[in-house]
């Protein structure tokens, strides 16, 4: 394709192991209680259980009947139950009301609570709250990093987010230094470690933690991993706002690619059932067009389909013993690209025909304007003409936080009539909504002036780091100012554009967005990775409220080794869109890196409760 | 100490260093060296490296008692081979095969001196043919003893443990000023302690597995005390006890630890098999039992204690269901009472003393006489204890009276020994310790490997050796002729292995030294002989010399040694606080860390902590500074320990050094520091950390308080919210009340409107409590939005009454539409204009509405009912989208000149936008114009663009 390989490109490090870990873990649990059982999987656990351990799998240790933990009371006649959970209370509570059920009914059973991946002690508590805590027995599965593909790994939480950024709960930064713990234990230490946020910051802490206490153990293991880069979703909220236009991207924006797989309905498959497709670098069409601009996709897929033709041509004109060959040995492999690829055009067109009726060019185009920041006034009358059409509320929203993130606050007669006519079209319980993404500080009101931050600048300058934080939070409630005009200067997402952006042989990552924009967060891992230190960003993680919070770990021994180690992990902490994987992708070519990246948990729009 | 293991606890010795050891001892010689150059092999060997040194005779590191061996000038063997001009530096070389023939001692003149082993076996008496028996001193005793033995109640640890002493043991009568003193000494007479004994009258005295000092009283209390004296606690016998009052106990040990056992006033007995595990027995009562047994003691069958007591001539046998009369088997008759009975170290055999002088031994069970003997002493002997050992060929015991000691077993005559002084007898594994006033005394028989060697005129292996190596000292060639005489009989092996056996046995380093020199000598003429014992037991040698040394005065025996494992010694040797020699050690045997250094330097710093005369800053450092972070030590069970000495800034101090939050926390906890313990689990990041400590604190803080702490701590109340949300919706209310976090409380108050209340009253209540909290927080826009929400609310619902159909929860906008759809423009309107919907928001509304109605005529008298706020535009595309070019048509003539163009492609009409866009002079809708420009009918439209670019380009 566009871009070649580079020969010296490092290996991956083979990340099925992680696969094989858990499954073997879930069998050793599911052992545990032999016999025959029934086994309630939350919903959320569904996919990610299916890219482990087949329903053949589960039959083979003895699980009967597969329900889903749901609102609503299961019927199971087994007299053991397994229940395999997230650790919420709100699981805890309906495993409560079942247990009690049957206690009413004088039934006794066994049951057994499996949580991944790992048991929280406000679980526990609600189990003895609910008077249960002695008939169920729990256990852990660690299970907590599910390679997706060949470079990325994902922890499947989609709750971190809203956990972590909204409501300020830590509890996964455990589960988040326990993951790297694992990796690192599996794939040698790491010898440098970057990292931007607070959460990024308590996970590297907690994790270099775990790393003291089972000393030894990585000591002396050649590292596989050269550089581990954390980065906080709230660092870099704009790139996410950003409609996607990589054909990963829009995949999953039209149809929401779960787990490494994507559900494809009728429209795609041309036949009257959905098709579940998984989406890595196995479908060798896929992984041609999946870091691609979308313009592109279509001209590469008719040039792919034409090449398709010759090859099923070259039939004509075989003798025999030539045709033989090719139905033993190429028509399989055309067969199934042919199918492959007629899924993928298939695609195409249905988001073709999606993003066309919702003017999809117009939306873009108030996008960059944002970015750039120019023409606010007539993008500020397209979104509210956007809420009064009720085009979709999620695009709307997005467009909101995406004016707001870049104007550091929508002014507040704007704010106002946004909201109103939002409440107006898509109904008063988006109230809470609005709380929540102020809360999170996605759509906010330009402050009364500067002083707030003044003040808070001044004030973290002069505690200690710990109580900044406290007084950081305090603040960034009242105003969180995301500066990101004055960043974008400094680290020149913009790119100038000098006649047309070619985006089938694209100069930069900001390719991603059509040559508008260049991912923040990328564009953060690619400056702290050329200088392998915070060193010269000083302004920038300023402006990025977190000059607290950026630090470089280094083994200096290492350093002249670790030059040789050109692998990169980047950790996501909240979540990253498949645009980011794309630009990351297309920095491992340039440089001969290899960026993987595992998104932990793949946040969307926060939305309402 | 958290340890107390006892004594016969496994415990895997390791095997420490055998490994490295290993290629050293490999033979340094080639297969075909000869005799002669053996010694050099040795030497090189004994000079090199540390792991093989011999047992030296003093401690590692520390002084020399006079117990102890003394300084050994280099031996002959050194001195011989450093002067042999043909190996200067020692090291190993290959030999001629003749070269016997040329081995001539250059340093000739320096003969060694000889061991003086010469009288061995003076000490030895022949029991019976097989055995014989010896007694060594140990010590010669440090005490300066005022009163004699007999006048203390006495108890001394077996394992060479320390001894205790009460002088003038309960007497009512005497003063006050006399009260008793109870003083402990080590083996070897070091005094330990000595306190003023103040609590009630004393019966018996008695040490526990775990070397701790059973004190039992009259009342049947037991008081529980340290090696050095130090108070540990105390515990009751029962009620039974108290009321009857003690007459009797004994300190029995069992593989379950320690007992005790009583025999009250009233003539009955209670037990208890542990006493770390208080399980009190009351035994059956003994039938017709009027007066104290005459003698008694416990018996361990089964795994169960059991008593055997004597009443006149019956024997009765009482465990915790029954009691049995019991006979011994073959006992000789007329024998009116039983003086005296002991049981042996392992509870396998029993001895009776009748009244007749006469002894029976047998086994515990008393269903096999092993032999009898008749002493012709009729007194009663003081005490009498079975003197064998493990495999033992014969089995004795020592019967001591006043002045004589007695060892009888299977043979006509005893031995006899006469007692300078008052004794006392202790019964160790492989014999019995006596210790009097001035010294320390182990008899014991003769072990297997020492006899063998020792034997006079023994020519077993071992011997041969021993005087092979003599002579090789004296360079004689005698040396060759015995080493000759082994090596036919192939018996070589055997002889290392006996020497290095019997070297085990012995107490004197002089004497260990000869022994091991001895195969060390023989072991260069094996080929692969395994190093392992040779070196194991140098080095268990050495750590014995050390302990046996007189300061330590821990007198164990190998066999003691090895039953006893290294872990426990050093249990024992952290209990006499040794912590320096116990470190040594550990490092002298290369024991892992965390079993062997790490361990002594956390009881360490327990010791350190109950140091209440040093301040907490010295502690804390002192104890920082030895331990640093050396694995496996825990700062926060050295806290805790500091915490139960009631030292709670120590132990918060110490706790700064423990790397875990998770340890720190729960003792933070303990001591109620719940707030440092809140921050402290922030800290660390876990959240199940900190759950625990909230939780905590719910509970123990009253509510306000509690809300309080929380307050500060935003991680915390964040978690504790996220928790209430789910669980505790109430308290989640209170939690925002008591902030006056109003914005919150509204949002709060809103959701409960959709989550709780059904009724339409309810929600509109929940509401205008939102509204109002909304009001309070200043919160102008929420608060109205609230007010316009319950508005609407209430309006749906009448709609949803007048009307039919679903209107409740719509938004605004969907109310107005599902009106219109449903033909109420009147209400539509009035609605419109009630909530101000802005006009723009009501044009696109109503375009839509009616274009999904498809009323094209209510559409133009719409459009025609004023100028559009949104243009004509939308009217356009809407009507394209419902596929009414006609109806589209009429619109797109009035849209505005800016949007024309677009207008006009979208009806299709290409020649017509192309003359607007020509007309407006626009390049770029000429561009969109052209981009529509399809197929041949268009063609002459784009021509006419074409030539109108071209001449706007002219121009």
């Amino acid at each position: 394709m566009a871009f070649p390989h580079r020969p010296d490109a490092p290996e991956l490090p083979d990340f099925s192991m992680l696969k094989r870990l858990a499954r073997d873990q879930l069998i050793y649990l599911l052992e545990q209680l032999p016999g025959k059982k029934d086994l309630f999987i939350e919903a959320d656990l569904m996919s990610p259980l299916d890219r482990i351990a087949n329903v053949s799998i589960l039959k083979q240790h003895e699980v009967d009947k597969l329900y889903k933990v749901e609102n609503k009371p299961a019927f199971s006649s087994s007299e053991q139950l397994c229940f395999l959970v997230r650790p919420r209370i709100k699981n805890m509570r309906y495993i409560a009301n079942l247990v009690n059920a049957d206690k009413m009914a004088g039934r006794t059973r066994k049951y057994k609570v499996i949580f991944s991946p790992q048991k929280f002690y406000a679980c526990e508590m609600v189990l003895e709250e609910e008077g249960i805590y002695g008939d169920v027995s729990c256990d852990e599965w660690a299970f907590s990093l599910l390679p997706l593909d060949v470079d990325l790994l994902s922890m499947e939480l989609p709750e971190f987010f809203r956990d972590y950024f909204l409501e300020g709960d830590q509890c996964w930064i455990n589960t988040v230094a326990q993951a790297l713990h694992l990796l690192s234990t599996l794939y040698g230490p790491f010898p440098n470690c970057y990292g931007i946020g607070r959460c990024a910051k308590m996970s590297h802490e907690l994790w270099r933690k775990l790393e003291e206490e089972e000393d030894g153990e990585t000591k002396g293991r050649r590292p596989e991993i050269g550089h581990v880069f954390l980065l906080d979703r709230d660092v870099d909220f704009v790139t996410a706002l950003c409609s996607q236009v990589v054909y990963e991207g829009l995949v999953d924006d039209t149809f929401r690619v779960k787990c490494g797989s994507v559900d494809f309905g009728p429209e795609v498959t041309s036949s009257d059932k959905s098709l579940k497709v998984l989406l890595n670098a196995e479908d060798k069409v896929f992984n041609e067009i999946r870091n691609e601009h979308f313009s592109n996709v279509f001209g590469f897929l008719s040039q792919k389909a034409r090449n398709l033709q010759a090859q099923y041509d070259r039939r004509r004109g075989m003798d025999i013993k030539q045709m033989k060959n090719f139905v033993s040995q190429e028509l399989k492999g055309l067969k199934q690209e042919h199918r492959l690829l007629s899924l993928h055009i298939g695609a195409c067109e249905s988001i073709m025909k999606k993003k066309t009726k919702q003017d999809f060019q117009e939306l873009i185009k108030t996008e960059h304007a944002l970015l750039e920041g120019f023409s606010i006034r007539e993008s500020t009358n397209y979104i509210e003409e956007h809420i009064d059409r009720q085009v979709s509320p999620i695009e709307s929203l997005r467009l909101m936080c995406l004016l707001s993130i870049t104007e550091n606050g929508l002014i507040p007669k704007d704010y106002r009539s946004l909201k109103t006519q939002y409440l107006q079209s898509y109904g008063p319980e988006h109230l809470l909504t609005f709380s929540n993404l102020r809360r999170a500080g996605l759509l906010t009101e330009q402050a009364p002036g500067d002083t707030l931050t003044a003040v808070e600048s001044k004030v973290s300058k002069l505690v200690t780091d710990k109580a900044a934080g406290k007084i950081t939070d305090a603040f960034s409630s009242l105003a969180k100012r995301s500066n990101f005009r004055a960043i974008s200067k400094k680290l020149n997402l913009i790119p100038r554009v000098d006649g047309e952006y070619d985006l089938k042989v694209p100069r930069d990552m900001a390719y991603v967005f059509s040559g508008a924009y260049v991912p923040l967060s990328c564009r953060i891992i690619e400056q702290v990775l050329e200088r392998q230190s915070w060193q010269g960003l000083d302004e920038v993680v300023r402006l990025l409220n977190c000059s607290e919070l950026a630090f470089t770990d280094m083994t200096k021994e290492d350093k002249a080794s670790s030059e040789s180690l050109r692998l990169i992990l980047v950790v996501f902490l909240g979540g990253c869109t498949f645009s980011e994987i794309s630009a990351l992708r297309f920095l491992g070519r340039e440089k001969g890196d290899t960026g993987s990246s595992p998104g932990l948990g793949r946040s969307h729009m926060p939305r309402s409760n | 100490m958290r340890e107390s293991r006892r004594p016969d606890s496994a415990w895997a010795l390791p095997a420490p260093g055998c490994d490295t050891h290993n290629s050293h001892f490999r033979s340094p010689m080639s297969d075909s060296a000869r005799p002669p150059q053996r010694p050099r092999g040795q030497e090189g060997s004994r000079g090199g490296r540390r792991g093989e040194q011999e047992p030296g005779p003093g401690p590692p590191g520390r002084g020399r008692g006079r117990g102890g061996g003394q300084v050994q000038p280099p031996t002959a063997v050194t001195a011989v081979a450093a002067a042999s001009p043909r190996d200067p530096d020692g090291r190993k070389r290959k030999c001629l095969p003749g070269a016997r023939a040329r081995w001539v001692f250059l340093g000739a003149g320096r003969l060694p001196p000889a061991p003086a082993m010469d009288c061995y076996t003076a000490n030895w008496n022949p029991l019976g043919d097989s055995a014989f028996y010896r007694k060594y001193e140990l010590y010669s005793m440090d005490w300066d003893l005022k009163e004699e033995l007999r006048d203390c109640l006495v108890a001394a640890a077996p394992y060479g443990g320390p001894i205790a002493l009460l002088r003038n043991p309960g007497r009512k009568e005497k003063p006050a000023s006399a009260r008793p003193v109870l003083e402990i000494y080590s083996a070897s007479g070091v005094p330990l302690a000595s306190l003023l004994w103040k609590s009630g009258p004393m019966v018996s005295l008695g040490w526990s597995a775990e070397e701790e000092l059973l004190c039992v009283q009259e009342d049947g209390v037991v008081l529980v005390y340290g090696l050095h004296g130090d108070f540990r606690r105390h515990f009751s016998m029962g009620n039974e006890v108290l009321q009857n009052q003690v007459l009797d106990a004994r300190i029995f040990h069992t593989e379950f630890g320690s007992g005790v056992a009583i025999l009250t006033g009233a003539h009955r007995f209670t037990l208890s098999a542990n006493v770390g595990d208080l399980k009190l027995r009351r035994m059956p009562e003994v039938p017709g039992l009027q007066s104290a047994p005459s003698c008694w003691t416990t018996v361990c069958q089964d795994r169960v204690a059991h008593i055997l007591l004597a009443v006149g001539p019956d024997l009765y046998l009482l465990d915790h269901a029954a009691c049995s009369a019991v006979i011994p088997p073959g006992l000789a008759p007329g024998v009116s009472s039983f003086l005296q009975m002991a049981v042996s170290f392992t509870y396998r055999h029993l001895a009776l003393f009748t009244d007749t002088g006469y002894i029976w031994m047998g086994t515990a069970s008393l269903k096999e006489k092993l032999c009898e003997f008749n002493c012709n002493i009729r007194a009663p002997p003081k005490q009498m204890v079975w003197c064998s050992r493990p495999r033992s060929k014969e089995r004795a015991v020592v019967v001591a009276w006043e002045r004589r000691l007695m060892v009888v077993g299977d043979a006509p005559e005893g031995i006899q020994f006469v007692l300078d002084e008052d004794s006392y007898l202790v019964p160790e594994l492989d014999g019995v310790r006596i210790f009097s006033r001035s010294t320390h005394e182990f008899l014991h028989e003769v072990p297997v490997a020492s006899e063998e060697i020792f034997k006079i005129a023994s020519m077993a292996p071992g011997a041969l050796l021993l005087e092979a190596q003599k002579e090789y000292e004296k360079e004689s060639q005698k040396a060759d002729e015995y080493l000759r005489e082994i090596q036919e009989l192939g018996q070589l092996p055997q002889a290392v292995q006996q020497c290095i056996e019997a070297a085990g046995h012995e107490h004197w380093p002089d004497m260990q030294k000869s022994l091991l020199r001895a195969a060390s000598f023989g072991k260069c003429f094996l080929d692969r002989f395994p190093p392992d014992s040779f070196v194991r037991m140098c080095q268990d040698l050495r750590v014995l010399n050390a302990i046996r040394d007189y300061h330590i005065g821990i007198p164990l025996t190998y066999s003691q040694y090895k039953q006893l494992t290294i872990q426990v010694l050093l249990d024992r040797l952290v209990l006499r606080r040794l912590y320096p020699l116990a470190i040594q050690i550990c490092e002298y045997l290369r024991l892992p860390e965390v079993q062997g250094v790490s361990r002594i330097l956390a009881h360490w710093a327990c010791y350190k902590v109950q140091q209440k005369d040093v301040s907490d800053e010295d502690v804390a450092r002192a104890i920082n500074q030895k331990l640093g972070d050396t694995p496996g030590v825990s700062y926060s069970d050295i806290a805790a320990r500091a915490y139960g000495c009631g030292r709670t800034e120590l132990a918060i101090k110490l706790l700064e050094y423990e790397p875990r939050s998770g340890e720190q926390v729960p003792l933070l906890l303990k001591m109620k520091r719940s707030k440092l313990a809140l921050s402290k689990a922030i800290e660390s990041g876990d959240t199940d950390l900190v759950f625990t400590v909230l939780l905590h604190l719910k509970n123990e803080l009253n509510r306000g308080d509690f809300f309080m702490t929380l307050r500060n701590q935003p991680m915390a109340l964040s978690l504790y919210r996220q928790f209430c949300k789910h669980q505790e919706l109430e308290t989640l209310k209170d939690l925002y009340n008591q902030d006056d976090n109003h914005q919150e409380l509204g949002s709060f108050h809103i959701r409960a409107s959709y989550a709780a209340e059904e009724r339409i009253e309810g929600r509109v209540a929940a509401l205008q409590t939102a509204a109002d909290a909304f009001y309070k927080a200043k919160n102008e826009f929420a608060a109205k939005a609230t007010e316009d929400q319950m508005r609407l609310l209430r309006l749906q619902r009448r709609l949803e009454d007048e009307l039919g159909g679903r209107f409740l929860d719509l938004s605004l906008h969907d109310t107005v539409t599902t009106l219109i759809l449903s033909g109420q423009n009147k209400r539509a309107e009035q609605l419109a204009r009630d909530f101000r919907i802005p006009d723009k928001r009501l044009w696109w509304l109503k375009l839509t509405a009616l274009a999904d109605l498809e009323d094209w005529e209510e559409l133009e008298k719409f459009s025609k009912s004023k100028k559009s706020p949104i243009g004509y535009l939308p009217f356009v595309e809407i009507c394209m989208k419902q596929h009414n070019k006609y109806e589209a048509k009429k619109y797109a003539s009035r849209v505005g000149p800016e949007q024309k163009v677009k207008a006009l492609l979208l009806v299709g009409d290409v020649a017509q936008a192309a003359d607007v866009a020509i007309e407006h002079r626009n390049e770029a809708e000429m561009s969109l114009v052209l981009s529509h420009c399809t197929g041949a009918t268009d063609g002459s439209t784009a021509d006419k663009i074409q030539r109108a670019r071209a001449q706007a380009q002219k121009k």
